[in-house]
């Protein structure tokens, strides 16, 4: 018995060694070698012992051994525990045949069998671990075999050590903000089997999107370019590949993904309508360790391990599609001469200095490439890099510091005789931010700080190729310098009643080099220059500041209840001019300057929060009101892109969203997910456009409906799937045609998207299955999905044209005799149903 | 570009992206008036089009305003030009074949019904179109084999640089949504200068080319360039929200809708016919 209780010890002492590590307040008390446990109902109880009675059982142990390998062949092999690679003591070996005549490992993870007759089923197991049973033959005596023993997952979701308490949902101030767990994500049925993040956040309710075959993020009536999309603290400008069709994160590079979409505390500012912040994942400091998938578009590998000694680690990622590398076997050679890639690389590095510091070092290279026939070329690059230091100052005072850079270019290359050219543009946001956190108490936590950030459009260069029949066109830079400070202070004023309230202070300011051109009356509507100006460098060109009060409070109700209230105001100084729903790799961001205004928001939120069985299931109910104010849109035929004069081309308005978001959430047990709905509004009034009245953007899709369930059905097999239902987004359907300059054109009413598209509704299912654990180093699992289960055909566009010979394939200029002509619609949609297998791996 | 662009993608990634013909219950609108009023330097060139909209659905022709009162004023002299529609053509001509004078301004009236429009603009002097070549270009991933024309000429202009090309092969107007060839001086003013090579449209021998340039105003080129990207607006994700091009005609005290255009504008034209591989 006493045996028996020690054994638990050591498993357990393992285990907890694993999940503690690394995590802040604990990570001293590793350094205590051992733990005792105990257990009481659900609880478990921590508690330092002394070593000396452990070393008592080693020793047991090793002259246990000793007895047994006195004679006749033996197998001889070792145990490791597979997540750490540290030897396994006391793990029980026998033949499955005779489980009386076993023996355990010793401290060094050692065992030596004796067997009579081969083939024979060896039995490896321990408490904690999974049991492995591997049949060993006759060859297998020359060598020492290895074992590897894997945590055993049923008990893990009973020591989960986690930074989120079980009832965070209900008693934390946290109202908006949504947690994605990259586990639970990974289980999401993904398009082409990819795993994507942004397409998982956009199955929370208040995400919406603009259509399919897109990720970005409509976040509470906001547009794309309201979301800062942040890893580590730098922002990225353009988070997607292959035109939008997938978000730039490796899924195996990320540790967590948090969703701010409601209230954003005063320590973040910058976008009006959500900060969806990334963290890298940081490398194990025990032993190397990779993971990586092979899929049906991409293959991606992550390697991690210590670096120098247990205070360093490192972690690397890459990922690459191989389209291309399939067209090069295409029979037709303008395809196979096509190129199109994207990749990513990423890694982290981490110092921990003493027992006060720790440094992190993380960068994000992301590239996509676009070729044809080595004629045409679009490419665009995402570079960001950011230097963290952390610093307990004592005990109840914390240091922050980041320093980070975000690049992006793109370039486009024509390489033709007569109008050839390449045409570029980069920009950049460089910044540092520090951040102080004071715990003045249990009841009271301050954070204070300053960021100051630069933002730097480079001039648009477009230049002709030798003997290009057409000319140079170059833009002004426009540089923005921002400077904020920061107060937050977390108050409990009583166990019932929590306040958080915080101030950030933002001023902007647009600085030289550049040029400020004057127009007629000051009105850039005009279009009429009548001076121009030119600023040197660091010259004030424009300056604006913003006041952004924040404030949330909670008042628990009763037992897992509580009611949540929250006002936020955001200022935001840069956004990107365009009058189409989708990104663009050639988007022209614009900064705050002269004539255009930084854009600002108003939120006004509110939710009652529940939580069920135990804090097994998570209710919310939030409800939202947001103002917007200096939203920019594009005069009708606007030309943005080489324009030096983009004010001329724009138009300020206001805007409004509303809306109610109900969601049903399980995180624990083997079936996990939720279930939500969205009611929600988004109104744009801008003067230009809609005869000046109030219309709905694209993206206002009033019902959403996501389901996402996982169920684990055993150890091998866990099945997922995804549904989804929403309202069409809101078009323009012409109401009638006419014939101008010989051509038929569609008539449309004076008002902007007051038709539907048909609702939306999708789903997917997956299946996720492991290989048998055999106990080897290399773990591997199936992914096969499907995509649109039910080959919904879920419109992309209408286009309304005519339609030659009852065939929407024949046209005019084909060749083909024309004996008919009809006005028609034809639909687009992209996916039909689509399979997708990937093989996923660890070791 | 962009939709292009995509539908590249889409079709290199393998993806099952399809088109199929699709009913949808459409609004109908009342009736509005079309008018396409063109007023050059050249006489045969002159007319006024009124005709109406109909239900996108409709299989029948636009019904035509046969009835209107149309004439154009001369705003250097105050001479007005009326107009008279023709049966047989189907649109107003101006009586007497009479054209418009380089650098004067003219201002369209025209009156259906009770209801009036007007529009006003200036003709402005053609930039000097001097000769046509061609030659023989092997096909590339992005067009055809065949012969390729190229234009010759200077733009002298400092401001309304704003210009249409049409192409007119073997008497017949090039007139798909993908023949509209409209250029500003966004690249520069020296395209002429260079040789400016019709890339878009392949001939072949024999065949007899001609060009004609028209220069003006930024409110008619803007209708134009709208309406050609109305023409490829395919009301997706990487599309604006589609509007009816901007036209430059009103209606007298903001009353009652209109659509089309009054072009005023210079034409200069050169034609040639090609023969062999090299022109001589």
């Amino acid at each position: 018995m006493l045996f028996v209780n020690s054994m638990i010890r050591i498993a357990l002492t393992n285990r907890i060694k694993l999940e503690v590590r690394d995590k802040g307040p604990y990570w001293k008390a590793n350094k205590m070698t051992f733990f005792t446990l105990s257990m009481y109902s659900n609880h478990l109880l921590l508690k330092i012992t002394s070593t000396k009675f452990v070393c008592f059982i080693f020793l047991f142990s090793c002259l246990a051994l000793e007895t047994l390998a006195q004679e006749g062949n033996l197998v001889v092999g070792e145990v490791r525990d597979k997540a750490t690679g540290e030897a396994v003591p006391g793990a029980n070996v026998y033949w499955e045949y005779a489980p009386q005549k076993g023996t355990v490992t010793g401290s060094g993870g050692e065992f030596r069998i004796k067997v009579e007759e081969l083939p024979r089923f060896l039995v490896i197991s321990f408490m904690g671990y999974a049991q492995i049973k591997r049949e060993i033959v006759e060859k297998d005596l020359d060598k020492p075999l290895k074992f590897f023993l894997s945590p055993d997952e049923m008990s893990l979701d009973e020591v989960v050590v986690s930074d989120r308490r079980p009832d965070s949902n209900v008693v934390s101030l946290e109202l908006g903000k949504t947690t994605v767990p990259i586990t639970q994500l990974k289980n999401i049925p993904a398009l082409f089997g990819e795993v994507d993040l942004l397409r998982g956040l956009q199955l929370l309710p208040g995400v919406n999107t603009a259509g399919e075959g897109t990720t970005g993020l409509f976040i509470r009536g906001g547009s794309a370019d309201q979301n800062l999309v942040q890893i580590d603290g730098a922002p990225i400008f353009n988070p997607s590949h292959f035109f939008g069709f997938f978000s730039v994160f490796n899924p195996d590079a990320l540790d967590d993904v948090q969703l701010y979409k409601g209230h954003i505390p005063a320590n973040y500012g910058g976008r009006l309508s959500s900060l969806v912040d990334i963290s890298l994942k940081e490398g194990n400091t025990q032993r190397v360790k990779g993971e990586g998938g092979i899929g049906s578009i991409s293959s991606r590998v992550t390697v991690d391990g210590p670096l120098f000694s247990d205070k360093s680690s490192f972690v690397l990622s890459g990922r690459r599609t191989y389209a291309d590398v399939f067209l090069a076997f295409s029979p037709n050679e303008n395809i196979r001469n096509n190129q199109l890639y994207f990749y990513d690389l990423s890694g982290k590095l981490m110092w921990r200095i003493k027992d006060k510091d720790k440094l992190t070092f993380s960068s994000y290279y992301g590239a996509d490439y676009l070729g044809l026939s080595e004629q045409f070329g679009l490419g665009w690059n995402n570079w960001i890099s950011s230097l963290n230091w952390n610093r307990t100052i004592n005990e109840q005072l914390y240091l922050d510091v980041t320093a980070y850079h975000s690049y992006y270019n793109y370039l486009i290359s024509f390489n033709d005789e007569d109008t050839g050219f390449r045409w570029n543009n980069d920009f950049s946001e460089s910044g540092i931010r520090g951040q102080l956190t004071y715990l003045h108490s249990e009841q009271t936590q301050i954070h204070t700080g300053l960021h100051s950030q630069v933002y730097h459009f480079s001039p648009l260069n477009l230049n002709p190729n030798a003997g290009s029949s057409i000319e140079p066109i170059s833009t002004n830079p426009r540089t923005g310098w921002q400077n904020n400070i920061f107060l937050n202070v977390d108050h409990e004023f009583s166990p019932t009643l929590s306040v958080e309230a915080g101030i950030r202070l933002s001023q902007y300011q647009q600085i030289g080099r550049g040029v400020n051109y004057l127009y007629e009356g000051d009105d850039p509507n005009t279009g009429n220059i009548i001076d121009t100006l030119s600023y040197s460098f660091g010259e004030n060109m424009a300056s604006y500041y913003g006041l952004e009060p924040r404030l949330a409070a909670r008042y628990l109700l009763g037992e897992g209840l509580s009611l949540k209230g929250a006002y936020n105001r955001n200022f935001q100084y840069i956004q990107i001019a365009t009058n189409s729903s989708a990104g663009l790799p050639i988007d022209r961001w614009v900064p705050a300057g002269r004539y255009i205004e930084p854009i600002r928001s108003d939120q006004y939120s509110l939710g009652v929060f529940k939580n069920l069985f135990n804090n097994q299931y998570e209710f919310s109910l939030e409800g939202y009101y947001k103002d917007f104010d200096r939203i920019i849109d594009l005069r009708q035929g606007a030309n943005v892109l080489f324009n030096d004069n983009v004010e001329t081309e724009m138009l300020a308005g206001k805007g409004w969203a509303y809306g109610v978001e109900w969601m049903l959430r399980k995180n624990v047990g083997n079936t996990t997910g939720w279930i939500s709905y969205t009611w929600s509004r988004v109104f744009r009034q801008i003067p230009g456009i809609n005869e000046d009245e109030p219309f709905n953007p694209r993206f206002d899709r009033p019902h959403d409906v996501s389901v996402v369930l996982n169920h684990k059905i055993n150890e091998r097999v866990e099945v997922s799937g995804t549904f989804i239902y929403t309202t069409g987004v809101a078009v323009t359907f012409p109401v009638g045609s006419y014939r101008v300059d010989n051509q038929r054109v569609p008539l449309y009413g004076p008002r902007r998207n007051e038709d539907r598209f048909p609702d939306y509704h999708r789903m997917d299912l997956s299946v996720n299955l492991k290989n048998k654990d055999k106990g080897r180093w290399w773990r591997g699992s199936w992914n096969f999905s499907i995509y649109n289960v039910y080959n919904r055909k879920n419109p992309f566009s209408y286009q309304f044209a005519d339609i030659y010979n009852n065939d929407i394939t024949a046209s005019p200029g084909s060749g083909e005799e024309i004996t008919s002509v009809r006005p028609g619609v034809i639909m687009t949609y992209l996916f039909g149903i689509l399979p997708a297998v990937t093989y996923n791996f660890e070791f | 570009m962009q939709k292009t662009i995509l539908y590249i993608v889409i079709a290199i990634l393998g993806l099952s992206s399809c088109q199929e013909e699709v009913r949808l219950d459409l609004k109908n609108q009342e009736i509005i008036p079309v008018i396409e009023a063109v007023w050059t330097d050249r006489a045969s060139l002159n007319k006024v089009e009124i005709t109406y909209t109909r239900n996108y659905y409709d299989t029948l022709d636009n019904p035509i305003e046969e009835n209107a009162m149309v004439y154009i004023t001369d705003l250097e002299n105050g001479e007005r030009i009326d107009f008279r529609f023709v049966d047989r053509l189907g649109y107003y001509l101006p009586i007497n074949n009479a054209s418009g004078n380089v650098g004067n301004r003219y201002r369209l009236e025209v009156i259906i019904g009770d209801q009036r429009y007007h529009s006003e603009g200036e003709l402005l002097e053609p930039p000097v179109f001097d000769s046509l070549t061609y030659a023989f270009e092997p096909g590339r991933v992005f067009r055809e084999e065949g012969y390729y024309v190229r234009m010759y000429g200077k733009i002298p202009f400092q401001d309304n640089n704003f210009y249409r090309v049409k192409v007119v092969k073997n008497d017949t107007l090039m007139n798909r949504r993908g023949d509209y060839l409209l250029f500003d001086d966004t690249f520069g003013g020296g395209i002429l200068e260079n040789g400016f090579e019709l890339g878009g449209f392949t001939f072949q021998k024999n065949d007899r080319v001609k060009v004609e340039i028209y220069r003006m105003e930024k409110a008619p080129y803007d209708y134009l360039n709208q309406l050609v990207n109305l023409l490829f607006n395919d009301g997706g994700l990487f599309s604006p929200p589609p509007e009816n091009p901007k036209s430059n005609l009103e209606a007298d005290n903001g009353v009652g809708q209109v659509t089309g255009y009054f072009i005023v504008s210079s034409m200069i034209s050169e034609s040639v016919q090609i023969m062999g591989e090299e022109e001589p």
